[in-house]
């Protein structure tokens, strides 16, 4: 988990799990867990999800119910990072239990230099995301209790 | 030393495991657990492989309650899967069809006054209407907890929501917490505590606090706690509890981040326009809207005095034939007392229609959900684009008595209350 490198999905603040992943979705069978993801904001972007995109939030990113499909669902589809302005608890949690990269802008007015689209190079260690003309964004280094949990390999590998 | 401390810092320092404040994460034991039938279905076959054991299935709730009774094959094999998995770990209350996993938690004695308690889904933090630090975590959290009995957590910033004044009998708690939302945002305490201080005269009712609890997490709460008192002790030996209640109180000294002072006196019924908890108005500057269902139910109401409410409005009058009137009570406890008080009769007499306690269309689950033309006024904490159906549905969130008179009218109006 150095480097990440994906293309860029922009979305506004208070996105809610009700929108990452509407409640029809939720399932145990993984095949129609990983087709609900954003499918009623817009059926096309899952389908045009690759490996290593990076999502990109504003404030209070994953607000809302605490369904851990929803972060099935965005690690079925090899999501490789959030970056946001700031994020909901119980979401973030999730996330890093799952060891999906959760990161915030140093700057807040930093997330508008990213276009839907771009391709992004994220360096974890340094807490750097880079643009497509080689600038770069900084971002909050993760906690210390963050990075052992993800360390780990997840929160379940803690159990002992 | 130390300035004094918040509630929430005593409860989580009386619970830490270990001895110093190492950082920001301390790891606590939990006195209870909760879990329903979706939420922990997730977590049963990485239970299973870890060949893990449940902590002390003593203090385990689980509840089948959203899948309740399912409504196809699918949801029925994750409600067996749920089912099976508790009773072979000889889960203590596992209660099936009997509520809403959060109702069924306040109706415990596990929720007590200073406990700390998680559960598998967000709103759990409803406990805090008795004192408890309850929180919501995903499913890996929730399954790390039920193999150990302990958790991370970060103690947070308090908020303090002192309430003074009388509230209007056509307000509830349901109008305190949207009028809260109005003024913080949906992350207006995000990883943040709020804590309720209860100055009202009268003061507010156990009913009004789990309203307000509730939705605390539509503020972005970890925890919205009321300070412990009298209607605390009364809800609690009401209940039946044995033991007696540790009087856990915030020290006079202790650090707010901020204090917000609400005179209760001044507030009128409110609604939260779609798609935002947060888009609060006045109903009085509310717009002119026909309406096709309405929604008494969920875990953020539905309770005996919503119902005892909405009862009041409809009584000897019809609902509008234009809207579906559904109203799912809490719990099967609470649909007991309502039929016994008589509320479910003259509900029904007026045209509303019951369905089981569960759920039910709150999270887009089951009989009631909206369609694309739907126009919904709900007693739900979420109005989130799509949450109770399709996506160009609407919903709009008020108290049960508001529900309930516009269900009558046939749409929402900055009228409702000029009668
Ligand atoms: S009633 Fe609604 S908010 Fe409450 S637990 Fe059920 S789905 Fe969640």
């Amino acid at each position: 988990m150095h480097v990440i490198s994906g293309k860029a999905w922009v979305f506004g603040d208070n996105l809610n799990t009700d929108v990452i992943h509407p409640p029809e979705f939720f399932s145990l069978d993984p095949d129609r867990v990983r087709a609900g993801l954003f499918h009623k904001l817009d059926p096309q972007i899952q389908p045009n999800l690759e490996p290593g995109d990076v999502l990109v939030g504003g404030h209070n990113f994953g607000c809302g119910s605490s369904r851990e499909t929803s972060m099935r669902s965005l690690k079925l589809n090899q999501i490789g990072a959030i970056v946001a302005i700031d994020f909901a608890r119980i979401f973030f949690r999730n996330a890093t239990n799952n060891g999906l990269p959760c990161l915030v802008f140093r700057n807040a007015a930093d997330k508008e230099r990213i276009s839907a689209g771009d391709r992004l190079n994220l360096d974890i260690e340094r807490a750097v995301l880079q643009l497509p003309d080689a600038s770069e964004i900084a971002l909050e280094p993760p906690g210390a209790f963050i990075r052992q949990i993800w360390e780990a390999g997840g929160l379940l590998s803690m159990l002992g | 030393m130390s300035p004094g401390r918040t509630f929430v810092e005593k409860v989580i320092d009386s619970h830490a495991l270990d001895p110093a404040d190492e950082g920001l994460y301390r790891r606590v034991r939990i006195d209870a657990l909760l879990g329903h039938d979706a939420t922990i279905a997730l977590l049963v076959d990485e239970f299973e492989r870890r060949n893990l054991k449940v902590w002390d299935p003593d203090r385990v709730i689980f509840t089948n309650d959203h899948f309740s009774p399912p409504a196809t094959a699918e949801r029925a094999d994750i409600s067996n899967k749920f089912l099976c998995f508790a009773r072979a770990k000889k889960i203590r209350h596992l209660m099936m069809d009997r509520g809403i996993c959060h109702q069924l938690l306040v109706e415990s004695p596990l929720c007590r006054p200073g406990a700390l308690i998680v559960g598998a889904d967000s709103h759990t933090i409803m406990g805090g209407g008795v004192g408890a630090c309850a929180t919501g975590m995903g499913s890996t959290d929730i399954l790390f907890a039920l193999a150990t009995g302990t958790t991370w957590m970060r103690k947070p910033p308090s908020i303090q929501i002192v309430f003074r004044g009388t509230l209007p009998t056509n307000c509830s708690g349901r109008d305190i917490i949207l009028e809260l939302l109005r003024l913080l945002g949906e992350a207006g305490a995000q990883y943040r505590a709020l804590e309720f201080w209860d100055r009202a005269e009268p003061k507010l009712s156990q009913d009004d606090r789990f309203a307000i609890s509730n939705m605390a997490v539509e503020i972005g709460g970890k925890f919205g706690v009321f300070v412990p008192d009298e209607v605390t002790r009364t809800y609690c030996a009401n209940r039946g509890d044995v033991q007696p209640i540790d009087d856990v109180q915030p020290d006079p000294d202790a650090e707010y981040e901020r204090t917000l002072e609400i005179d209760l006196s001044k507030l009128t019924p409110r609604v939260a326009k779609p798609w935002s908890p947060a888009n609060v108005v006045p109903i009085s500057e509310a717009p002119e809207v026909p309406l096709t269902v309405a929604f008494l139910g969920s875990c953020s109401s539905a309770r005996l005095s919503d119902i005892r409410e909405a009862a009041e409005e409809v009584a000897g009058k019809q609902i509008s034939p234009n809207v579906r009137f559904v109203v799912i009570p809490a719990s099967v406890q609470v649909f007991s007392d309502a039929l016994r008080a008589g509320y479910v009769q003259t509900l029904t007499d007026a045209g509303a229609v019951f369905n089981q306690s569960s759920c039910g269309p709150c999270g887009g689950i089951d009989k009631g959900v909206l369609g694309a033309t739907d126009v919904c006024i709900s007693t739900s904490n979420r109005n989130f684009r799509g949450r109770m159906g399709h996506w160009e549905s609407q919903t709009y969130l008020a108290s049960a008595r508001s529900v309930a008179r516009a269900a009558v009218l046939g749409r929402l109006s900055p009228e409702l209350y000029e009668d």
